[in-house]
């Protein structure tokens, strides 16, 4: 069974204001992820 | 003095192109050789699919840009390769057929003194008996032309539906071992998001089919994210969405045939069944391009070259799927035979996939190929570029850079709606992309790297990404400012 999307995500979800700040923190996540460097694996 | 000769001007050859043009002087010669006269933001074709986006906005000719930045383009397709050159070359060359204009179909040797593939995939429709788009109710979104096409049929079923006529919709994979589900898995999120739009969402039964083993697979075995701080899979995120937007699922299914508004499929219990639908889009098989490779004497010498895609430093030996680990990826990219060749994004042979193999009771396999696609195309690309600089610097000492997909993080955006105000979409972010089970034993990635989010930020994110690499691919004044 799956699990449900709740009221309260669902508002945050929506919320701009919300969303502006989730906006911001993803953008730098994504830059920290991608931008953080990659290397190789093997000795 | 060095001549690079760069196959392809997709994500990743054109960013190869963009950053040798950027590193080297000009002194040396940069050569791009594509079939393709566009340049092609392929993530934002999901929003031409649903009419959201014209394809003007996700496209721009190639021709002048390379003209204003020195680079020789030269609008061909490569057909064989000669890395020992022949009698009249004594250097590697390419033999490459012209696509347009008044020399259509004459041939053309580039030589060159370093050659980076990045030709990507052949979308091989022909895998599938009856998977061409435009026949059989089925579209597809893989180039902008198409998803040209699919905005065209959709609009078409939206009209039927609005005069009151129900209709069913199925969207995913077209072929057993099909990857590009996160295309797919967009694009019947945009669908279902605009027959809402349109009031129309009564109307339809959209179903997901997928060679996925579980939802939310996307070829890359699951995932395991932290969603608002909890743990979640892939796969209940997948299910939460498609729950939520009433859409109904198939999974580890191999499509092998499609009929006018039929999908024939296998699962992996062994059964044939079939599903019936008025507007589908299925994503075909991705395969290499049938390259041939020749030495001096003409002899062919393909298998020094190709498996399918291009042979790089990745570890082919074939072993069970426990045995696989991440080492197994290639890291500089470069082919062992010949190292002056290198093959960033989707033109390299994987040494295996990242998903579990499974086989039907028939012995089909069903499960998806590996995604190369976006960032993992573009930050190998630079990876190549770099490799390439510091040989042509170097010689023979050189020390190459390295940049496994086992150590390498991306950022998935797969939206789930168009609007400023109303749209949405599913953000995640892994590290690494081939999961490292030595270093991260209990999901394969850093956790605190591999998130998810839903919501409106999302669709934001990947407006401001589709405006920023379009800006970054006409190398624009700071483009490189902008990661892969």
């Amino acid at each position: 069974m799956a699990q449900k999307i709740t009221k309260t995500q669902r508002f945050m979800m929506k919320n701009w204001i919300v969303q502006f700040f989730r906006f911001l923190y993803l953008n730098t996540k994504i830059l920290f992820v991608v931008a953080k460097g990659h290397g190789g694996t093997r000795n | 003095m060095a001549k690079i000769v760069v196959l392809g001007a997709g994500v990743s050859g054109h960013t190869a192109v963009s950053y040798l043009k950027k590193e080297l002087s000009n002194k040396h010669e940069i050569v791009v050789v594509s079939p393709n006269s566009n340049y092609q933001w392929i993530p934002s074709n999901i929003w031409i699919g649903v009419g959201r986006m014209k394809a003007k906005q996700t496209v721009f000719p190639l021709a002048p840009l390379y003209k204003k930045k020195g680079i020789t383009y030269i609008q061909a397709k490569g057909t064989a390769f000669y890395p020992e050159g022949d009698n009249e070359i004594n250097k590697g060359y390419v033999l490459a057929e012209y696509v347009l204009g008044g020399k259509k179909g004459q041939t053309i040797k580039i030589d060159y003194d370093y050659l980076i593939n990045a030709t990507g995939p052949k979308l091989n429709f022909g895998a599938t008996e009856g998977l061409m788009p435009g026949t059989n109710k089925t579209v597809s979104v893989c180039t902008y032309d198409h998803a040209q096409h699919a905005w065209k049929d959709l609009e078409a079923l939206i009209t039927r539906m609005k005069n009151g006529e129900h209709v069913k919709i199925l969207i995913g994979t077209g072929h057993a071992k099909a990857t590009c589900q996160g295309a797919a898995f967009e694009y019947i999120l945009n669908v279902e998001h605009e027959l809402n739009r349109y009031k129309v969402r009564d109307k339809a039964e959209i179903t997901w089919i997928s060679n996925e083993y579980e939802l939310g697979d996307f070829g890359m075995d699951g995932m395991t994210l932290k969603v608002g701080g909890k743990k979640m899979t892939g796969q209940d995120l997948a299910e939460m969405l498609f729950e939520d937007r009433g859409i109904r699922w198939i999974k580890r299914a191999g499509v092998y045939k499609i009929e006018d508004g039929v999908v024939h499929y296998e699962t992996l219990e062994g059964e044939y069944k079939t599903e019936k639908f008025d507007f589908g889009m299925l994503i075909p098989a991705f395969s290499g391009h049938g390259f041939k490779a020749y030495d001096k004497n003409g002899g062919d010498i393909t298998e020094k070259l190709f498996k399918g895609f291009m042979i790089v430093d990745a570890d082919y030996t074939k072993k069970p799927y426990k045995e696989w680990t991440v080492q197994d990826w290639p890291e500089t990219y470069q082919n062992p035979s010949y190292k002056n060749i290198f093959a960033p994004g989707i033109a390299f042979a994987p040494p295996h996939t990242i998903s579990k193999p499974r086989t039907s009771k028939n012995g089909t396999a069903i499960f998806p190929a590996p995604p190369r696609t976006g960032m993992p195309s573009g930050i190998s690309a630079k990876v190549v570029v770099d490799n390439v600089i510091e040989l042509i610097k170097n010689g023979e000492n050189a020390k190459l850079h390295k940049g496994s997909m086992g150590n390498m993080g991306a950022a998935c955006v797969a939206s789930s709606g168009f609007g400023l105000g109303k749209g949405s979409a599913v953000t995640m972010t892994v590290n690494p992309i081939v999961p490292d089970y030595q270093k991260y034993p209990e999901t394969g990635r850093n956790l605190n790297d591999t998130i998810g989010d839903m919501g409106l930020a999302g669709h934001w994110v990947k407006l401001a990404l589709h405006y920023m690499f379009i800006y970054k691919a006409k190398m624009k004044p700071f483009w490189w400012l902008i990661p892969e």
